[in-house]
């Protein structure tokens, strides 16, 4: 840690919306109107959040829903955090339930009005680019950064040495 | 079995006594409540450290509720709600493995603030019952041991040294070391040299430092840094007299006639109960969870907890005054080739105002570090998705992030000055909030004395003023008197008078003739510096002094 820790453990709000938590920004008995598919509906988001740039690789390309629908199923993911990403999901998808069959540009102007009109908008796309940067910095062995694509995109040289298993564990795979 | 001795705990605190202890012949254990992590297991894996962070317990296991004062009234809030922990690294070794090893000694003065500078108004500062001649051999035997590098920097507050020089010389530095000794040149500050827990030169088992880039909120890969697992627990491991039980909770010390007997402890791995039983017992689980152990062992002789009929335990808790604050660099202050490289250290502080004065009267201040934004690249970049409070996405996100990577260095000043003790800062336990275990957690009251963000907002200026000159931009600084999780000390002070102090000189506790603590809990006051050193060479000294006393508990 720095010798001074001031980052918690969970960072992921406009600095000045001191809200805290996912959970408090879950209203209460939220409904549900349409079906939908989260990671469909997070691809479709993610990709216009981190389109393919002239040298940068694209949500797709350097799997950032693969990276998500991986890292929410271990234990050290926290409930709330699901919960928030599905809950502005579904609030998306209720506004604009034609958001996946739009082209990219609408697809874009779409999210800065949801972003713009809807009370969890803002919070709700800074939340989905908190783990869209993950899913493009994190060791591959998460299922995000492709292939090294984000590392090698931003020039950046791994910490060595780089984890053979995910979360800490030792080379067994186990718990230590 | 019986054993001499019972730890529980592994930190720093924890094994600097143990270290004692088993070279003296004493039949030694330890309880960790986490695992035992290796050189090998350790990895630069920012998802795992720092943000899951792994090796700290889950809230599902384990919380704390903390106090702050709102609107004038204390409002208690759950760490399960707001997310952050006040646990700070729990396998063998504790936050030793983690941490960045700023090492700076406590200056005389700091051991008689009261006899000194007077009382402040609000504040519970008192003089300590220990002096720095009587710490100053074991701050060198922790330089030895442990191992601190640096080159001595002889400044008008340098506190008196035992030996000339470091054992270890100084790790190599980043050109910007070179940019901060000019300024505070211009300026007339002393640049400096920072001491630091990490291995210049090998050292038995453990290498020297390979420069990795991930240091601090990293296990150290090689051995360089001076965690207590590293330096002073792994060389022990063959010892017949000396054992670690790893994922051992311990719920509660169990006493019988006066005496702690029996250390009750749940495997968190099988949830199984067993005990260990000992015929010492020291506790060091850093202060917040030592102050919580003691007030959860009840029993009929103690009945707000073991070693608290004067209501002691958990009170005067402290963790540092200050802040953080930082500069941003590029190509126009340095060359961009130069600036961009890697892994090498800044190691430079400002400790020319660790007294300064005010109104022509000597007062107490504290210190400077400089260091670059650690390199964690999730951690940078993440922080750009907002511009002016506005999310940020596509192209415009992707360029700041390049450039943020690739053309700019940050570097950070972190303030250190004294956290003064007050009534409202300490540690309680509440029936109501228990954790997995069904043990009462801790409840953290975190009020903070006014003087410490005045004297950390007059250090932050300096640090300011360096960065000016260097040429830094977008220089900015926060003081606030939110308490640093990490840096935690007090609870169970040290002292002569049992009505005001939980431990005496030796960190033994008054009214429990077989039990000590060994971690901050013991200080009165901490110095403006972090803890850790001080923590080691304590350690170190309660233990040679019960060595020399053994025959009274064996």
């Amino acid at each position: 840690m720095p010798s001074r820790k001031t980052i918690t453990r969970r960072v992921f709000i406009a600095s000045a919306v001191l809200a805290g938590t996912a959970l408090a920004l879950l209203p209460q008995g939220a409904k549900t109107a349409i079906k939908i598919d989260l990671f469909k509906t997070l691809e479709a988001v993610q990709e216009v959040l981190f389109p393919r740039g002239l040298a940068a690789p694209s949500a797709i390309e350097f799997g950032a829903t693969a990276y998500l629908a991986n890292v929410s199923t271990h234990s050290s993911f926290l409930a709330s955090d699901l919960r928030f990403l599905k809950h502005g999901a579904q609030e998306l998808m209720n506004e604009y339930n034609n958001f996946l069959t739009l082209n990219p540009q609408e697809q874009d102007e779409t999210l800065r009005e949801f972003v713009n009109e809807h009370e969890v908008g803002e919070n709700w796309v800074s939340f989905v680019l908190y783990f869209t940067i993950e899913a493009l910095l994190s060791d591959p062995i998460y299922g995000g950064n492709k292939n090294e694509s984000g590392w090698r995109w931003l020039n950046h040289k791994a910490g060595l040495p780089q984890p053979k298993v995910p979360y800490a564990q030792n080379l067994k795979g186990e718990v230590i | 079995m019986t054993y001499d001795v019972c730890i529980v705990g592994t930190g720093a605190g924890a094994s600097g006594v143990a270290h004692k202890l088993v070279e003296a012949g004493m039949n030694v254990v330890m309880l960790e409540r986490g695992g035992f992590y290796k050189e090998e297991d350790f990895s630069k894996d920012e998802i795992a450290y720092c943000k899951r962070e792994i090796v700290t317990p889950s809230f599902e296991d384990a919380y704390h509720t903390i106090e702050s004062l709102r609107n004038g009234k204390w409002t208690k809030k759950s760490t399960r709600d707001t997310e952050s922990t006040y646990f700070n690294g729990n396998i063998v070794g504790g936050s030793s493995n983690f941490m960045s090893g700023y090492f700076h000694r406590m200056k005389p003065k700091d051991f008689k603030l009261k006899s000194t500078y007077g009382p402040i108004e609000g504040a519970n500062v008192i003089d300590w019952v220990s002096d720095y001649n009587e710490f100053e051999p074991y701050f060198e035997e922790v330089e030895r041991l442990v191992g601190v590098s640096g080159e001595i920097t002889h400044f008008k507050y340098h506190e008196p040294r035992s030996t000339k020089n470091f054992p270890y010389p100084a790790l190599d530095e980043h050109p910007i070391s070179t940019k901060i000794d000019d300024a505070c040149k211009k300026l007339g500050y002393v640049p400096y040299k920072t001491p630091r827990a990490i291995l210049s030169k090998a050292k038995g088992e453990r290498s020297d430092c390979y420069y990795s880039n991930y240091c601090g909120s990293y296990g150290c890969s090689s051995g360089a840094k001076g965690s207590s697992r590293a330096s002073l627990l792994q060389p022990m491991l063959k010892k017949k007299n000396f054992n670690i039980i790893t994922h051992a909770f311990v719920k509660k010390l169990i006493e019988q006639k006066g005496k702690v007997v029996e250390a009750l402890y749940v495997d968190t791995k099988t949830k199984e109960e067993k005990n260990v039983q000992a015929k010492l017992f020291i506790v060091a689980g850093q202060a917040v969870e030592s102050s919580r152990l003691l007030l959860n062992s009840k029993s009929k002789t103690f009945p707000n907890g073991l070693a608290n009929n004067t209501g002691q335990v958990g009170k005067n808790l402290l963790f540092s005054g200050g802040g953080i604050g930082s500069g941003q660099f590029d190509e126009n202050s340095m060359a961009l080739k130069e600036l961009m490289k890697e892994g090498l250290f800044v190691n430079r502080s400002l400790c020319d105002w660790y007294f300064y004065e005010e109104d022509g009267k000597e007062v107490k201040g504290g210190i400077v570090d400089f260091l670059f934004e650690h390199a964690n690249p999730m951690t940078k970049a993440t922080k750009q998705r907002f511009e002016n409070g506005k999310v940020l996405w596509g192209k415009e996100l992707q360029d700041k992030i390049y450039h943020k990577l690739n053309k700019t260095k940050q570097l950070n000043f972190e303030i250190f000055n004294d956290w003064l003790p007050t009534d409202n800062c300490f540690v309680s336990v509440d029936e109501k909030y228990k954790d997995a275990y069904g043990v009462p957690v801790a409840n953290i009251r975190t009020g903070a004395h006014e003087r410490d963000v005045e004297v950390g907002r007059f250090l932050a200026k300096k640090a300011e003023n360096v960065l000016k000159e260097m040429g830094a931009k977008d220089i900015n600084s926060s003081i606030s008197s939110a308490p640093p999780p990490n840096l935690q000390a007090g609870g169970c002070r040290f002292g002569d008078d049992p009505k005001t102090s939980v431990l005496n000189k030796y960190c033994q506790a008054h009214e429990v003739g077989n039990l000590f603590v060994t971690d901050g809990s013991f200080m009165p006051t901490g110095g403006s510096v972090t803890y850790t050193w001080t923590i080691y060479a304590n350690s170190f000294r309660v233990g040679d002094y019960i060595v020399q006393n053994q025959k009274v508990w064996l």
